[in-house]
C-alpha cells in the first residue's frame, strides 16, 4: 500500500499546526477562566457571579462573600492550580524519562512513598515538639519521592519491560499506603486531626502562606521543566540520538529525575496523594495540541493540569455537600479511563 | 587532506577488558569507509565509541585533527551524526518533526528553528526522497521510509563524518540501493565522509572506498574492495568453507555437497 501524500494543495502544514497550537491554548485559557469562576462561586455558600467582581476587586471588606473567598476559596483555588499543573508536569516529566505513557508519580509509588514520609514527620515532629513548618513538609515529602524513585529506578534497571515498571510502582504505592495506615491508626493523637483526610487527598485547609510556600517552589521547578524543552524534543527519539545531537543524557536524566521527584513531593506536601492526573492531562494535551512538541506541551500540560484539578476539585466540594468527596477518588474517576484508552490505542498500533 | 576521522591504537569495549585493541583507521572526506565481520565481532561498538556514546578504553580518536573527548557535546554534534538500527516508537510526531531534531545543535536554548534550519530541514528531506511525507505520522511510514526519514534527519545535523551502524537492515533490495545511492551522492558533493557497518558484502563491495574486516579483537585486514573482497580474506573472516564466497559475482554460493 503506498500512502498518501497529505502535503498536497495549497495549506503550509506549519501554518495549520500554528493555528491549532493557538486554538488550543484559547481554549485553555477560556477553560481556566470558567473553572475559576465556578470555584469561587458554587459551594454551601453561593456567591452570585455579578457580586464576584465587587468582592475580587476588594470593595466591600465586611461582607460574609468577602470572608469566603478571600480566606477559604480563593487560596484553595490558586493552591489547586498550582499543584494540578504541577502533577501534570511531573507526569510529562516521568513520561519523558521512561519513555512509557502511562508513567506518572502516583502510578510509579512516588506520591505515596512522599506521603508515608510526611505522615511519620508529622507523627513525630507534632507528638514532639509540635511545630511543624510548610517547609518541613515539602522537605519530607522530597525525601519520601525520592526514596520511592530510588526504588522503583533500582527495579528499572533489572526489568526491562515497561509494563512490569508500572507493577513494581504500584506494588510500591501500595506497601507505602499500608505503612502510612498503620502509623496513622496506631498515632490516634489528638493533634493530627487532618491526618486521615490529607492521606486520602484533599485541597481543604490550605492558607495563603501555603500558597507563598508553594508558589516558591513550583515557579522555578517549572519554568526549569520548561527550559528542558529542548533536550526533551530530542529525547523523543530515544537515549541515543539524544546523545548523538549534543545532549548530556546523564545530567538530563538527573534533571528529569530531580524534577519530577520535587513537584511531586510539594502535591503530596500540601495536597496528599492525587491519582492519574499526570497521566491523563499529557495525554489529552497533546491530542488537543496535535503534536508532543516539549515546547508547547510543557506549558499546555501545566495549564491542563491546573483546569482538571481545579474541576475535579469543584466535583469534590459540592457533589456530596456537606461532606466533602477526596479529590484523589474524582480524579480517578476521570482520569483511569484515560489510561484505559491509552492501552487500548496502543494495542490497536502494535496489531 | 585532514581526515574527518582518524584512530590511533584504540581499544574499545564494554567495562574493563576492551573487546577490541589496536585500531588504526581513518576516514577522510568524500570517503565511505565500510565495517565488515561477523557478529558479535564489535563493529557495533566500535560505531559506538567513535559516536561518543562509549569512552574509549584506550588510544584515541581525532574528530577533524580534535581530540574525541576534549570536545563537548555540541561540538561534537556540529562534526558527526549518526543513524541507527533501532526500531523508534514515536507519539504524535510527523516525519518532519523527527527530522528536525537533527537540526537541535544548531539552534539556541529553547530549540527553536530558524527559517535557515527549517529550509536545511526541507533540503535534506528532498535529497533522500521523503520531504512528500513530512506531514504524516512518522510511525504510519514503512520500515524503509523511517530509515530514510532518519537518514534525512542525519544529513540535516551537517555533520562532517556520518556514522551509520547497519543501515540497510529490515529494507528490501530496492531501498538498500536507494539508501546506499544517497549515501554515494552525499559524500560526492559535500565535503563529508562516510564510517559504517554493512552485513551484505555485495553491497559493501559496490559502494566502498575502503573496507575494514574486524574480527578476533581487533583489525585483520583493511584496504580497497578490490583487495578486501578475494575469496582467501572473505572465507577466514566469516570462517567460510573454501568455494563458499564467489569473488567474480561478489556473492555467496551454496558449499558443493548441498549443492
Amino acid at each position: 500500500m503506498r500512502l498518501e501524500r497529505r502535503t498536497e494543495g495549497s495549506a503550509d502544514p506549519l501554518a495549520v499546526r500554528r493555528e491549532r497550537v493557538c486554538a488550543t491554548f484559547a481554549l485553555l485559557f477560556a477553560l481556566l477562566l470558567v473553572a475559576a469562576a465556578l470555584n469561587l462561586c458554587l459551594g454551601s455558600l453561593h456567591v452570585p457571579l455579578s457580586d464576584l467582581m465587587t468582592v475580587l476587586l476588594g470593595r466591600d471588606r465586611s461582607s460574609t462573600y468577602y470572608q469566603v473567598i478571600w480566606s477559604i476559596r480563593l487560596p484553595r483555588l490558586v493552591a489547586a492550580g498550582l499543584l494540578g499543573g504541577s502533577l501534570a508536569l511531573a507526569g510529562l516529566l516521568l513520561q519523558t524519562f521512561f519513555n512509557n505513557p502511562i508513567a506518572g508519580p502516583y502510578i510509579l509509588g512516588i506520591s505515596s512513598g512522599a506521603k508515608l514520609v510526611v505522615a511519620a514527620t508529622m507523627i513525630v515532629v507534632v507528638g514532639g515538639s509540635g511545630i511543624l513548618s510548610s517547609w518541613m513538609l515539602v522537605l519530607a515529602a522530597f525525601v519520601g519521592s525520592m526514596l520511592a524513585m530510588a526504588f522503583v529506578l533500582a527495579v528499572s534497571q533489572r526489568i526491562r519491560s515497561a509494563s512490569m515498571l508500572i507493577v513494581a510502582g504500584v506494588m510500591v504505592g501500595y506497601i507505602c499506603s499500608a505503612l502510612t495506615d498503620f502509623l496513622i491508626t496506631f498515632a490516634s493523637d489528638a493533634h493530627i486531626v487532618n491526618l486521615r483526610n490529607w492521606s486520602q487527598g484533599s485541597f481543604s485547609g490550605i492558607s495563603w502562606a501555603d500558597v507563598a510556600t508553594i508558589a516558591v517552589v513550583i515557579a522555578p521547578a517549572a519554568a526549569f521543566a520548561f527550559a528542558l524543552s529542548k533536550p526533551m524534543a530530542a529525547y523523543q527519539l530515544g537515549e541515543r540520538y539524544a546523545q548523538s545531537v549534543g545532549v548530556n543524557v546523564r545530567a538530563f536524566r538527573v534533571a528529569l529525575i530531580a524534577l519530577s521527584s520535587l513537584l511531586a513531593a510539594c502535591v503530596t506536601a500540601f495536597a496528599g496523594p492525587i491519582s492519574f492526573v499526570g497521566i491523563a492531562v499529557p495525554h489529552i494535551v497533546k491530542r488537543l495540541l496535535g503534536t508532543s512538541r516539549p515546547l508547547v506541551v510543557v506549558p499546555a500540560s501545566f495549564l491542563g493540569g491546573a483546569i482538571f484539578c481545579l474541576a475535579c476539585d469543584l466535583i469534590a466540594r459540592t457533589a456530596l455537600a456537606p461532606t466533602e468527596v477526596s479529590i484523589s477518588a474524582v480524579t480517578a474517576l476521570f482520569g483511569a479511563p484515560v489510561v484505559i484508552a491509552i492501552l487500548l490505542g496502543r494495542q490497536r498500533r502494535v496489531d | 587532506m585532514q581526515p574527518m576521522l582518524r584512530t590511533e591504537a584504540l581499544s574499545v569495549g564494554y567495562g574493563a577488558s576492551p573487546l577490541l585493541a589496536g585500531i588504526d583507521l581513518a576516514v577522510a572526506p568524500g570517503q565511505i569507509v565500510t565495517l565488515i565481520g561477523p557478529n558479535g565481532a564489535g563493529k557495533s561498538t566500535l560505531l559506538r565509541t567513535v559516536a561518543g556514546e562509549l569512552a574509549p578504553l584506550g588510544g584515541v580518536a581525532y574528530l577533524s585533527g580534535r581530540r574525541l573527548e576534549q570536545l563537548s557535546d555540541r561540538e561534537r554534534a556540529l562534526e558527526l551524526s549518526v543513524l541507527l538500527t533501532e526500531r523508534l516508537r514515536t507519539d504524535l510526531m510527523t516525519c518532519e518533526d523527527v527530522v528536525e531534531t537533527g537540526r537541535l545543535p544548531h539552534t539556541g536554548r529553547l530549540g527553536i528553528l530558524s527559517p535557515d534550519d527549517h529550509e536545511h530541514v526541507r533540503m535534506a528531506m528532498e535529497l533522500v526522497g521523503v520531504w512528500g511525507y513530512r506531514a504524516n505520522d512518522f510511525m504510519q511510514l514503512s520500515d524503509g521510509q523511517r530509515q530514510r526519514v532518519l537518514l534525512a534527519r542525519a544529513i540535516c545535523q551537517e555533520p562532517r563524518l556520518l556514522v551509520l551502524d547497519e543501515p540497510t537492515s529490515y529494507l528490501d533490495i530496492r531501498y538498500q540501493i536507494e539508501l546506499l545511492c544517497v549515501l554515494r551522492r552525499l559524500v560526492t558533493t559535500r565535503e563529508m565522509g562516510i564510517l559504517m557497518s554493512l552485513h551484505e558484502l555485495p553491497l559493501a563491495r559496490r559502494i566502498s572506498d575502503w573496507v575494514v574486516c574486524v574480527k578476533d579483537g581487533g583489525i585483520t585486514m583493511q584496504g580497497s574492495p578490490e583487495h578486501v573482497f578475494v575469496p582467501e580474506v572473505i572465507d577466514a573472516l566469516y570462517d567460510l568453507e573454501p568455494g563458499v564466497y564467489d569473488a567474480t559475482t561478489g556473492s555467496v554460493e551454496l558449499p558443493p555437497d548441498v549443492r
